[in-house]
C-alpha cells in the first residue's frame, strides 16, 4: 500500500471514530412532574453500564413455592411479554428485558432511584378477580368440624398470642404462668372486641379466632392471630375440611375495632364472576370521600358478562380480590355495573394507585416470579466510579508515556502518538458496537493502555537488533516490522481468543470486560503495527538525514 | 540509545530447580491454607447479600453487628470500604442464603429496614446492593470454571497449530501454574473471589501467555537459523534475547496496573492486585516453567531426528515444526 493511502486509511479511521464518539442528540423518556415525556440529551454515545450508570439489575425466575408450574419455559416466554410492557410504562430510558437461558428473566432498569418501587411493579402478579361473598353461611357450618379435627388431631399450632394457647394446648396452664401477664390483656382485649361486635366462635381451637364481620362472609381475626390462622389455614386436613366450593381470602389491609387492629378473612365463592382479562384501562384517581383509587374499564365481551353477573347478584357483596388479597371492603352491588368499575387503595399514596393502575393495564403475570439475583448501584457511586477510572488511566497513559520517550524517544514519540489513536479508536469501537462500558471493562481499559504497547517496544527492539546488525535505518526498520509480526500476531490472536471465551460465559460486567478487551486488542494491531509503519515512512520520506540514523 | 539489559548471557534455566523449590512451596502454602479454610467466595458464587452503606457520621461497628444480630441476621460480615463512613455488610453465612429462597432481595430489606431504624431514615444511605440466590452462585461458579478450562483447550489448539504440540503443552503447563499461585495468592492475600476478580485471573493468563509466546517465537526463530546448540541454549539465548522487551512491556503494563490499584477506587482494588501479582507469576512461569517443561517433555519424546542436521537453514515447512536437530540437550 503506498503512503498516501496509508494515510489516507488513519484519517478515515480517525474521521469514523470521531464521528462514532460526536455527542448526539438522543431521545429519551424522562419522567417530568409524575408524567413520562420524551425529551432530547446531547451526550457521548458510549453505553455506561449499571454499575457506571447506577441502576438495577434484576434476575426473575418462575416460584414454585405455591406449587409446580408445568412448561416453565412457556411460562416464562408469557411473563416476559408481561414484564415488558410493565417495564415500558414504567418508563425509565433504556430498560432492558431479556430472556436468558431457559427458565430466567433479566430486567435492568438504569437510573432507578426507587428499587423497592421498581421491584414490585415487576413482581406483582396482578391477578384480578371479582368474587362475591358467601351468604349461605357456609364456614359458620363448618366450624364444629375444623375444632373437632383441630382438638383431635392435637394439629393446634404454636398460637401467636398466648391467649389462644391457653385453651388449646394441654401444657398451655404451667404456660400461662410465664406468659399470665400478656395472655390476661389479650384476653381482656378479645372480651371487649367480642362484646363490640359479638362472638361467632365458640370455644374451638379454630372458631375462637374469628369474631362475625359487617357482612355475610366477613369474619375478623385480630391481628396477632393472623399468622396462626394462616398456618391452620395451609393444613392439608384442614383445608380438606373447609366448605366445597368457596375460598377463604384476607383483606389487603387492617381494620380498627375499639382499638384493637383486625384483619378481616373472606368467604367468597370460588369461582369469580370475571376476572382482570377482559380490562382494557385502568388509571389511579382520587376521590374525596373514598381517597386514592384505580379506575378501570373493560372491553365489550367484559361488559356484557360483568352487567349480567351482576345483575344476578344484586343486593349481594362483591369482593375485589387482587393477587389473592381483597381490596378494601366489599361493596355492596346495587343494580347490575357495566364496563366501568373501580377499586379502592385504602388509606395508601397515589403512588400506590398509580402503580396499580400500571400493572392492570399491562397484564396479568401467568405464574407467580421471585427475585433470585438484584443488584443495585445507587447512581453517585457510578459516577464516583467513573471519575476514579478516568484519574487512574489518566494516570496510566502518563506513566506509559514517560516511558516509552525515556527509552525510545523519538519512535517513543511515534508510539505515543499512535497510543492515543489507540485509545480513540478504542472508545469509538465500544460506541459503535454499542457495547457496554462497565467497571471491570474501564478497568480493564486502562490495563489495556500498558499492554498496547507491547507490539511497538517489540517492533523496536527487533529494529535495535537489525540495526545492530549493521542495517541500514531503512532496512531495519523493514526488517523489524516483518520479524516482529509473528510473535504480535500470535500473543495477540490467543488473547483474544481467551476474551471471547470470557465473553461467552460471563455474565453482565464480566462481559462488558471481554468486550473491552477484544476492542483493544483489535485497536492495538492496528496503530501498534499499521500506524506506527506510516509515520516511519512519512519521516523516512522527509528527510534525507533521517535515514542515516534513527532515535530509538 | 538507553539500553537495559541489553545482549545479556544469563543462564536463566540453570536455577530452574530452585525456583521450582519456590513456586511449589508457595503453591503448597496456598493449597494447605486452603485445605485449613476455605476461599473467600463473593456472594455472586455462594449466594446472598452484600450491601454498601454510606453513613453521614461514622458509625459504631458494633453498633451495627448488634442491630443485624438482634433482627436475626447472624455472622454478617462489616467491612470498612473507603472512608470511615462507607461500609459494607455482608450476609453470606448459610442460614442467610436459605433465606433467599423466598427472593433474593428478603435479607436486604430487613438489613435496610433495622439499620435505618437504629440509626436514622436520614443518616445513612444505601449506595449498593448486591443479593444472589444460591441457585445461581452455582452456575456462575461452573460457568468460570469451564470458561478457564476452555480458554485453555482452545490456547492448546491454537499453539499446536502454530507452533507444534510441545510448545503448546509446554505454555498450557506454565499458565496452568499460575492459576495456582494466583489462588494461592488470593488466599494468602485474604482476597475475595469475585467475578472480577475471575476476570482478572482470566487476563493474567492471557498476560502470562503473551509472554511465553513471545519467547517461544523466538525459540521458533533461533531453531530456524539452526545454530549448533542445544535446546537448553537456544531456550537461554531467546530469553536473554527478549529480555529487553520483557522489562520494558512488564514495566508498562506494571504502570498501567498500579494506577489501577492506587486510584480506581475499592471496587477495582481486588483486581488490580491479582494483575500485579499476575505480572510477576507471568514472568517468571514463562522463563522457569515453561522452558523447562519443554525441555523435559523434548527429552521425553524427542522430535524425530531426520537427515537434517543443525546446519541446515530454514525451511517453508519449519515455519511450524522447527528444525529438528537442536531437539535433545
Amino acid at each position: 500500500m503506498s503512503l498516501k493511502y496509508r494515510i489516507l486509511c488513519i484519517f478515515a479511521l480517525i474521521a469514523a471514530s470521531i464521528w462514532a464518539l460526536f455527542p448526539r442528540t438522543v431521545i429519551e423518556r424522562v419522567k417530568r412532574n409524575g408524567e413520562f415525556v420524551y425529551d432530547t440529551v446531547r451526550r457521548v454515545p458510549l453505553k455506561r453500564g449499571l454499575d457506571l450508570q447506577g441502576g438495577m439489575h434484576l434476575a426473575l425466575e418462575v416460584d414454585e413455592s405455591k406449587g409446580p408450574v408445568p412448561d416453565k419455559s412457556k411460562a416464562i416466554d408469557n411473563a416476559l411479554k408481561v414484564v415488558r410492557n410493565r417495564i415500558d410504562e414504567f418508563g425509565v430510558s433504556e430498560p432492558l428485558v431479556q430472556k436468558a437461558g431457559n427458565d430466567r428473566i433479566i430486567v435492568e432498569l438504569p437510573g432507578i432511584d426507587d428499587p423497592r418501587r421498581a421491584q414490585d411493579v415487576v413482581q406483582k402478579s396482578a391477578f384480578l378477580e371479582f368474587q362475591i361473598t358467601d351468604k349461605t353461611q357456609a364456614l359458620d357450618k363448618s366450624l364444629p368440624r375444623l375444632d373437632a379435627l383441630l382438638r383431635d388431631k392435637k394439629l393446634v399450632v404454636a398460637a401467636a398470642t398466648p391467649g389462644a394457647k391457653k385453651d388449646t394446648t394441654s401444657s398451655a396452664g404451667l404456660q400461662s404462668l410465664f406468659t399470665a401477664d400478656t395472655s390476661k390483656k389479650a384476653d381482656t382485649a378479645k372480651t371487649d372486641s367480642a362484646a363490640a361486635v359479638g362472638t361467632v366462635g365458640g370455644p374451638g381451637a379454630f372458631s375462637k379466632l374469628l369474631t362475625q364481620g359487617n357482612m355475610p362472609g366477613e369474619y375478623y381475626v385480630a391481628q396477632p392471630d393472623v399468622g396462626t390462622v394462616t398456618q391452620y389455614l395451609t393444613l392439608p386436613e384442614v383445608t380438606a375440611a373447609l366448605p366445597p366450593g368457596k375460598v377463604l381470602r384476607w383483606s389487603s389491609d387492617t381494620t380498627s375495632l375499639s382499638g384493637r387492629t383486625y384483619r378481616a378473612l373472606y368467604v367468597l365463592d370460588a369461582k369469580p364472576i370475571i376476572t382482570g382479562e377482559f380490562l382494557t384501562n385502568a388509571k389511579p384517581n382520587t376521590s374525596p370521600t373514598e381517597g386514592n383509587l384505580v379506575e378501570f374499564t373493560m372491553n365489550n365481551e367484559g361488559a356484557r358478562r360483568f352487567r349480567m353477573e351482576t345483575g344476578r347478584h344484586i343486593k349481594d357483596f362483591m369482593a375485589i380480590v387482587l393477587d389473592q388479597k381483597v381490596m378494601g371492603q366489599p361493596p355492596v352491588i346495587q343494580s347490575a355495573i357495566g364496563a366501568r368499575g373501580q377499586i379502592t387503595m385504602g388509606g395508601k399514596d397515589l403512588q400506590a394507585a398509580q402503580d396499580l393502575a400500571l400493572v392492570l393495564r399491562a397484564g396479568s403475570l401467568p405464574v407467580p416470579l421471585k427475585v433470585v439475583e438484584v443488584r443495585q448501584i445507587g447512581a453517585s457511586l457510578g459516577q464516583d466510579s467513573i471519575h476514579k477510572g478516568i484519574t487512574a488511566g489518566i494516570i496510566a497513559v502518563a506513566l506509559v508515556v514517560v516511558i516509552m520517550l525515556g527509552y525510545y524517544r523519538f519512535s517513543g514519540a511515534l508510539a505515543v502518538a499512535a497510543l492515543v489513536l489507540y485509545i480513540l479508536y478504542t472508545l469509538a469501537a465500544l460506541a459503535g458496537f454499542q457495547a457496554v462500558l462497565t467497571l471491570p471493562g474501564l478497568a480493564g481499559f486502562v490495563l489495556s493502555i500498558g499492554i498496547a504497547v507491547d507490539a511497538n517496544v517489540l517492533i523496536f527492539e527487533r529494529i535495535r537488533e537489525e540495526l545492530a546488525h549493521g542495517k541500514t535505518v531503512r532496512t531495519a526498520i523493514d526488517e523489524g516490522f516483518r520479524h516482529a509480526m509473528s510473535a504480535i500476531v500470535d500473543s495477540n490472536v490467543s488473547t483474544a481468543l481467551t476474551a471471547a471465551v470470557l465473553y461467552q460465559y460471563g455474565t453482565g460486567p464480566v462481559r462488558g470486560f471481554a468486550v473491552t478487551l477484544l476492542a483493544g486488542i483489535a485497536a492495538s494491531m492496528i496503530t501498534s503495527i499499521f500506524v506506527v509503519r506510516t509515520f516511519y515512512m512519512l519521516w523516512l520520506n522527509r528527510s534525507r538525514e533521517a535515514q542515516q540514523s534513527l532515535s530509538i | 540509545m538507553l539500553r537495559i539489559l541489553h545482549d545479556t548471557n544469563y543462564d536463566f534455566i540453570r536455577w530452574w530447580k530452585v525456583m521450582a523449590a519456590i513456586t511449589i512451596a508457595f503453591i503448597l502454602l496456598g493449597l494447605g491454607s486452603l485445605a485449613i479454610k476455605p476461599p473467600n467466595y463473593s456472594i455472586e458464587f455462594t449466594g446472598g447479600t452484600l450491601m454498601q452503606l454510606e453513613f453521614t457520621q461514622p458509625p459504631d461497628v458494633g453498633v451495627i453487628r448488634q442491630t443485624l444480630d438482634d433482627a436475626g441476621i447472624h455472622g454478617a460480615e462489616i467491612q470498612q470500604f473507603g472512608t470511615n463512613r462507607e461500609f459494607t455488610v455482608r450476609a453470606q453465612d448459610p442460614s442467610a442464603v436459605s433465606a433467599q429462597s423466598k427472593g433474593a432481595e428478603s435479607i436486604a430489606v430487613t438489613i435496610e429496614k433495622v439499620l435505618k431504624t437504629k440509626f436514622g431514615e436520614s443518616n445513612l444511605k444505601v449506595v449498593r446492593t448486591e443479593a444472589v440466590g444460591p441457585r445461581v452462585g452455582q452456575e456462575l461458579r461452573r460457568g468460570a470454571i469451564v470458561a478457564i478450562l476452555l480458554s485453555f483447550l482452545i490456547t492448546l489448539v491454537y499453539l499446536s497449530i502454530r507452533f507444534e504440540w510441545r510448545f503448546a503443552t509446554a505454555a498450557v503447563i506454565a499458565t496452568s501454574h499460575d492459576v495456582f499461585t494466583t489462588i494461592a495468592f488470593l488466599k494468602l492475600m485474604h482476597l475475595e473471589i469475585s467475578l472480577t476478580v475471575v476476570a482478572g485471573l482470566l487476563t493474567v493468563l492471557g498476560y502470562s501467555l503473551n509472554d511465553t509466546i513471545i519467547i517461544f517465537d523466538r525459540v521458533r526463530e533461533n531453531l530456524r537459523k539452526g545454530r549448533k546448540e542445544t535446546l537448553y541454549e537456544t531456550l537461554n539465548r531467546s530469553i536473554n534475547e527478549t529480555l529487553p522487551r520483557s522489562v520494558l512491556t512488564h514495566a508498562t503494563v506494571l504502570a498501567a496496573t498500579l494506577s489501577l490499584l492506587f486510584f480506581a477506587g475499592e471496587v477495582i482494588r481486588p483486581f488490580a492486585w491479582v494483575m500485579a501479582f499476575g505480572i510477576i507469576t507471568g514472568t517468571f512461569s514463562s522463563i522457569y516453567v515453561a522452558a523447562p517443561v519443554l525441555l523435559w517433555i523434548e527429552r521425553k519424546w524427542p522430535r524425530k531426528t531426520g537427515a537434517r542436521q543443525a546446519s541446515s537453514t530454514a525451511t517453508p515447512t519449519s515455519r511450524t515444526r522447527p528444525s529438528p536437530a537442536t531437539a535433545t540437550r
